[in-house]
């Protein structure tokens, strides 16, 4: 359990977790102000990550730069046009609207003592394994 | 040079800090994940191994520990949040909720309890047949030019922000 991957992956946690809160991310009146378009904040926090984001995964693919663990060039990863892709999008709209939460800011939300993130962790957790039950589904017919 | 210090000492235990350097910080951090492991951010399959970790009889993959480890260093870094920020503790009030949500969940405990249940098991749902969430799809997805990650990402906002509008013109908030 205690190895140098995890080791880096709980620190990559606590770093992502303190800056989903000071983006304002886990304040249910700040997501509702984005939703609601009173206050985009949050839309400029999500645009700038995605945009820097991208910059930084063209300079990687134009210059050649090598993963360290691998010791080749990191790999673009995309994600299959999966079935249910459509359906499940729409779902977690709904889920978003509805709780002002999404799974990785649940947790940050319980690290800040928000007790009713709880419940929707718990949820989360439900949902993922039904999903993952339908997933197979999907997958086998 | 002391003052440029102590600002920037300040500026840490600000609540809320500028949206264009957190979401800098955050591709920064996220890049970092793929330029030393070469894993792009997620989280909602993690949300899935937990879920599978939780079925009685079945054997734990071992593979798939720093995904939970992940999670729960996002707990950690709420928590570390939360005490640097120099605001009262967490009481949920209706300033804390905003005005929508609290018009939209239920005044009951137990009818609270269910709906945000309810909603976490639509965004458990969602994203595992989705195949992400907004992290691995809007953040990491989008930012490495992946079209089905465009497209759920656009599903995501459009259904929210058409279902948080609608809700609040019926609520009349």
């Amino acid at each position: 359990m205690i190895n140098r991957k995890n080791f880096l992956f709980l620190a990559f946690g606590i770093a992502f977790g303190f800056l989903l809160s000071r983006a304002g991310a886990t304040s249910p009146a700040i997501i509702s102000q984005l939703l609601l378009f009173d206050d985009l904040r949050l839309l400029w926090v999500i645009a700038t990550a995605v945009m820097l984001g991208g910059l930084l995964t063209w300079l990687a693919w134009r210059l050649g730069w090598r993963a360290r663990n691998t010791g080749a060039p990191i790999s673009i990863q995309h994600k299959p046009f999966k079935r249910g892709l459509i359906a499940g999008s729409v779902l977690f709209g709904l889920g978003w609207a509805a709780t002002g939460v999404c799974p990785g800011t649940a947790l940050a939300m319980i690290g800040e003592g928000k007790g009713f993130a709880l419940w929707v962790g718990l949820g989360i957790v439900a949902g993922s394994g039904l999903g993952s039950w339908m997933n197979q589904r999907l997958a086998r017919d | 040079m002391t003052d440029a210090l102590s600002s920037l000492w300040a500026t840490f235990f600000n609540p809320l800090w500028t949206p264009v350097l957190v979401g800098a910080l955050i591709a920064l951090l996220a890049f970092a994940q793929r330029w030393l492991v070469d894993q792009p951010l997620s989280c909602s399959t993690g949300f899935a191994c937990l879920a599978q970790r939780a079925r009685p009889g079945k054997r734990r993959d071992r593979e798939s520990d720093w995904r939970v480890v992940f999670l729960l260093g996002i707990i950690l870094g709420g928590l570390l949040a939360a005490l640097t920020d120099g605001v009262p503790a967490w009481q949920g009030t209706t300033a804390e909720f905003g005005r929508f949500y609290t018009a939209l969940v239920p005044d009951s405990a137990w009818g609270a309890a269910l709906w945000w249940i309810g909603g976490g098991i639509l965004i458990g749902l969602g994203a595992r047949l989705a195949g992400g969430c907004t992290s691995g799809h809007t953040i990491a997805g989008v930012a490495m030019g992946a079209p089905a990650s465009l497209v759920a990402s656009a599903v995501f906002f459009a259904v929210a922000v058409g279902t948080a509008q609608l809700a609040a013109w019926v609520l009349g908030v």
